[in-house]
Formats: C-alpha cells, structure tokens, sequence
C-alpha cells in the first residue's frame, strides 16, 4: 500500500489485544478509541488460550495510519501484553452487501 | 531495615502503605487529609523522623510540588490525598505530569469496598477519571495486596518513559491487618520499560550522520529523564552538529555550550527554527513533536530527512514520519552513535545561525532586554536574575508570556534547571512545582517567573510556604492583564481584548499576611537592588513583584498552525532567510 493510500484511504481492521486479567482494562481500550474518534464496530473479551491471559477482539474502521498509531498507543498501557491488528477479511462485509441487495429487491 | 525484625507483626493497612513508601524512598509526602485517609494520617506521626508531610492547602498544590520536586531531583514525587473532591482536585497534575513524562505515586483515600459504585458520601469513580491520563491506575481492595501494588507503582512511575501512577486505597485496606514483606518490583511481565534498540537501526542512522551537509540535533525532555546529558554533549563533541532544546528539554545542555543554538518552537529563537527547515537531517532524540514545536506539520523539517530517537515506541511516526526510526534509552543510543559516527571538525553551514542570532539580538533581544527607558520590560527581569544567579539557580515558571521569556532569557549551567508545564499549558503550576523544586534541592536558589493570572490560580499555597519556611523566590511579572491571551488577541482577534484585563489585589498586603518579605519594583534603577535583596538568603521565601510594561508582547512568534518558515518578529514584521 503506498503512503497516500495509508493516510487517506479507510479500511477494515479486525484489532486483537492480550492483557492481564485487571479490572478498568475495558474502559481504558476502548477509551483510546474514543479519543481517537474511532467506532468499535464490534468488540468481544474472553479467556485466551493461554492461562491468565485475557483477549480482545475489536473490529473499527480507520486508515491504516491511524490503525497502526492506536495499536501502538494500546500496547503502551502496562497491563497490555500484546497488541495486533489485520486487514478485516471482506468476506463478512460482502455477506452482508448480497444480503442486503437480496432484501432489497424482495422489497420491490 | 527493620523488615526482619517486624516480619512477624502484623501491621495495619496505614502502616503498610507508610513503611511501603519509606521503603521505595520516599522522604517526603505532599499532601491533604480527609475522611477516607485519615485511617492513614493517623500513623503518620509515627514515620515522622523518616517521612516529611508538607501539608499544602489545596489538592492541585500537592501534584504540583511533588511534580516539581520530581523534576528537580529524578526522584519520585508522592501525593496523598482523601477520596473524591481530595481526588478530583488531583486530576489537573495527573494530566500534566503524564504529558510531561513525570514521575509521581499519587495515593488517594477511596471508600469501602462495599460502598463501591453506591455514590457513597465522597465517593467518586478515580480509576475511570485517571485511567486514560495516568500510567497505571490501580485500585488497592485488600491489605495483603498494598506491597505488590505500590511496588508496581514505583516501578512503573520511574522507569522506562516516566508518568503519573494513581493508587485508588479503599477503606478496607487501610483499616485490615497484614505482614509486612519487603516487597520490591523489578519486572512485569507485560511491560517492557526499555526497549533494546536495533544494532542495524543505529548504523543506518550513523551512515546517514555521516553522509549528511547540513545536519542538525534536536532534543527534549528525554535526555534529562535518561540522564544522557554528558551522552549528548560527547556526541555533539565528535560530530559537530549544532543543537536545538524543545521547552522541556532546557537545561539538559548548558546554555554556554558553543553546539547550543537555542529554543525550538513558537517562541523558540530564530536560529533553531531556521535550521530546521534548512537542515537535510534531522536527528531527534527525546522529544515528541508537540504542534508547539513543529508548527504546520506539512512544511515542517521540509529539506530533511529525519532519524527518530525515543524510547516510547508510539511516538516513532505519531506526528511526523521518520525515515529512521531507533527505540531505545537516549543514554544508550547516544553513546552506541557516538561511537559509530565519524569524527567532523566543522560544517559548510555551521555559520548560518550566526546571521540569525544577528538579527534576532537585533530586532527582539535587545530591545526586550535592554530597552533602556520606558516601563520595564517582562523579559528584562528574567535576564537579569540570570544576571545575578550566574545561571545556576533552578527556574521555574508558571505558563504564560512569563513562561516563555523565562525560557528564552534565563541562562543555565547545570541539568534540572527549568522546570515548566510544557505539554498541558497548567497555569498555576508554579508557585506549588517551585515549592516542591525547593523541598527537593534546598542547597539551589530556586526563582520561580509567574504572572499575575497563574499566581493567584494557586496563590493559597503561600500558606504552604509560610508554614513550611520554603526559601524559593517568587518573581511576580505584573502586567495586570492576561498577557498571554492579551497578545492573541492583539495580534490575531482585532484586539478584541475580552475577559483577559486583570484587576489585582495588593500583593505587598497579601505577602504580609503570610509573613513573607516583599519588595514591589517600577522603576528601572530599582530593579538590581531589588533582585540582590532577594536572592540574599537563599533559606527564606521571598515575593518580588515588578510591575511591567502592560502592552508587552513574546516575539519572535511562529502563528498557531502556520509553518515554521513564517517567524514573526513584530507585530509587523517578518524574518526572511538571507534578507
């Protein structure tokens, strides 16, 4: 992707975060979204695979500028362990865009 | 230690977090009681051959000493103050401190964890407040916990890029019983404080130093946090490469050093400013880009590329891409450059600032400093105490013009010598922050430059001073306006000059009230003996108030949001490159 495209163009991004099991972690992610004026457009925490090691699985849309910034910006709270984000697979979003044209047509 | 010996006892929650703090190093506590603390001021009588209380009067004042006195001395600053309005009172420092990267452990009285989240009396949500502008914010529910959890506060406040902890203490823990255990906190599994820079990075940015016609060094506040000051000079030694200082960074190189070039930004001088947009590279080492530095990001460092040195791997990048970027300890990255630079005696464009600082000292300095009649000007008191302390007294500033002539005209021998809210803008900040600079470093001449507007925002901590017997000194630039403001409006809002005229109180009656010496300045013939009267005694609190010129504006000026090419220095004029 070249530069311009990170700085202008929005995308998908499906954001993962493995923390310490600490009370406030929640708040003080998502807050990093709000302050960044980004929509969680999905969000869901549980148990990792590994003991004690707790999950998050955030999906926003931004450009990937700002995408890689607030990754980093969350890895820097302490009780942070790991944080990564990915492209969002479109496959969710083209499921979505035939469903909605099937309805709409049934609409008609 | 008597840990071995009181192993076996069980002390109170109080008492721990006392001993705790005692044992982390802690030798003074700045602070306010109230009814969910009191369980721990209660025992405070106890520690008091180890541990100082200054009893401040008012909240904010205690964030701001123990910022100052963090500053001052790169020790850690403790706060303790009562649940809720003791709390929310704290919040302003918190923020300052955590965009100024500065070590404090604020412990704050919360109420029972069974009365949690009811809006019990008092009680407010401190974790949810402090969370995003904090560190670490971390709620302290039984005894047993109370070690490990202000172990990781001071660990966490100190090392790495430093910043504010919050400890929410519930009423519960304070009040049950517990051992004590020593414990200490060097490792967290989750958090690495300083990353290992990359060998191939620091090559990269050698050759690129190397290979460079025009480069030039900017730093900031990192290189004080690491300790990298003799670091930095060794490196401009071999290389050569003139140097610029953000606000939060003076100080780290004394003012006398031939690389030194001066202070980068809006206010910053004109020969900083300039190299920056005539440099080809721009090495950055513990600073952050703040808008105040860069002005128009898009024309910034315009001819140059830039190599990145921070240890906060989110600032790589954040406001301005870095063609290098090297994450690592200043101290570190430093002597590892040095070593892999080469040796240069001098470069083609080491003169350019020399036609700069003509024009500055020409158009702004001297008619600021010396203007040899009329009222007295801002700048002028603040060059001559420089005049008078040598440069070696620790300067502290409330924010404001004053903020930025004390930055420009004050001279500085040693590190830790400015102290100064950069990245909030906190007025207020300095009667307290020069409280706590002074409890820190009591040896030091500590002159504080406030306006009239910052002075009265904390003016009640005279009675702090007073109480305490604080020798700092206390230089009042009375404008009676809101100069700051006033010179926004003069230049940018049609000199609409709304709600920034100031009526003041009479500031001789109020120093006498607290018991505090006093002289009150005009006249221009006044003002040395006035000074030396000040800084006569350097154990005794001191308030010198000048009245100065009411209309007097900060030049050279770089405008909110313009490019750093565009330098103001009139009202009318503007500093054009080899004109």
């Amino acid at each position: 992707m070249n530069l311009l495209n990170m700085e202008t163009e929005e995308l998908y991004y499906e954001v993962t975060v493995y923390t310490e099991n600490q009370v406030g972690l929640l708040s003080s992610i998502a807050g990093i979204f709000t302050r960044r004026s980004l929509n969680i457009d999905k969000l869901v925490v549980f148990p990792s695979e590994i003991p004690g090691v707790h999950k998050f699985s955030i999906r926003t849309h931004t450009t990937e500028e700002k995408m890689k910034q607030t990754v980093l910006q969350i890895e820097k709270k302490v009780d942070v362990i790991k944080a990564f984000y990915y492209e969002h697979p479109n496959n969710t979003q083209k499921e979505y865009e035939a469903v909605r044209k099937f309805l709409q047509g049934h609409e008609k | 230690m008597d840990y071995v010996t009181k192993n076996k006892v069980s002390l109170s929650g109080a008492e721990i977090l006392l001993e705790s703090l005692i044992n982390h190093g802690v030798d003074t506590v700045f602070g306010y009681p109230g009814g969910q603390i009191v369980n721990v001021y209660d025992k405070l009588p106890l520690y008091e051959d180890r541990l100082h209380h200054i009893l401040v009067r008012h909240e904010q004042g205690a964030i701001h000493a123990a910022q100052g006195y963090a500053r001052a001395s790169h020790r850690i600053g403790a706060v303790m103050v009562t649940s809720g309005p003791g709390a929310t009172n704290v919040v302003t420092g918190i923020a300052d401190a955590m965009i100024d990267s500065t070590p404090v452990v604020v412990v704050a009285g919360q109420v029972g964890t069974k009365l949690l989240g009811t809006d019990a009396f008092q009680e407010t949500d401190f974790i949810g407040l402090t969370s995003p502008i904090s560190k670490w914010a971390y709620q302290i529910r039984r005894t047993e916990d109370i070690e490990w959890a202000v172990s990781r506060a001071f660990y966490i406040a100190g090392s790495g890029r430093p910043g504010p902890v919050v400890l929410d203490f519930t009423r519960d823990a304070q009040v049950g019983m517990a051992e004590l255990k020593g414990t200490t906190c060097d490792f967290i599994r989750s958090y690495r404080p300083i990353p290992e820079p990359s060998e191939e990075s620091m090559r990269i940015a050698a050759s690129m130093i190397n290979k460079a016609k025009k480069p030039f060094l900017v730093y900031g506040h990192g290189i004080i946090l690491s300790e990298a000051e003799k670091e930095l000079e060794a490196f401009l030694d071999k290389s050569n490469i003139p140097a610029g200082s953000t606000l939060l960074g003076l100080s780290a190189l004394s003012t006398d050093n031939p690389h030194y070039k001066g202070m980068l930004g809006m206010h910053g001088n004109l020969a900083t400013n300039t190299l920056t947009q005539r440099c080809d590279l721009l090495i950055a080492v513990g600073m952050r880009f703040d808008d105040r530095v860069t002005g128009n990001v898009s024309t910034y460092a315009k001819n140059a590329k830039i190599i990145h040195i921070d240890i906060d791997e989110s600032e790589i990048g954040k406001i301005i891409k870095t063609d290098v970027g090297i994450l690592g300890d200043a101290k570190h990255v430093l002597s590892r450059l040095t070593e892999l630079i080469d040796k240069r005696e001098s470069y083609d464009w080491q003169m350019e600032d020399i036609m700069c600082n003509a024009v500055e000292k020409h158009k702004v300095i001297d008619p600021e400093i010396n203007p040899g009649e009329g009222y007295i000007n801002p700048g002028e008191v603040v060059a001559r105490v420089a005049d008078k302390t040598e440069g070696k007294a620790i300067v502290v500033t409330d924010v404001g013009q004053n903020q930025m002539l004390a930055a420009r005209y004050s001279r500085f021998a040693q590190s830790r010598s400015m102290i100064t809210s950069g990245g909030l803008g906190t007025m207020g900040f300095g009667i307290p922050a020069a409280m706590g600079a002074k409890v820190a470093m009591p040896d030091r001449q500590v002159c504080l430059f406030v306006g009239d507007g910052g002075m009265q925002m904390t003016i009640q901590e005279l009675g702090t001073i007073m109480q305490e017997g604080i020798g700092l000194k206390i230089i009042l630039l009375n404008n009676n306006w809101l100069g700051n403001v006033r010179q926004w409006q003069e230049l940018f809002y049609g000199e609409r000059y709304s709600a920034t005229r100031m009526v003041n109180p009479d500031y001789g009656k109020i120093a006498s009230a607290y018991d505090i010496d006093y002289a009150f300045v005009e006249k221009r013939e006044d003002l040395l003996p006035a000074i030396d009267k000040m800084l006569s005694d350097p154990t005794k609190p001191f308030i010198l108030e000048v009245h100065v010129k009411e209309s007097s504006l900060v030049f050279p000026m770089i405008a909110p949001g313009r490019s750093v090419d565009e330098i103001m220095l009139t009202s009318d004029e503007s500093f054009e490159y080899g004109n």
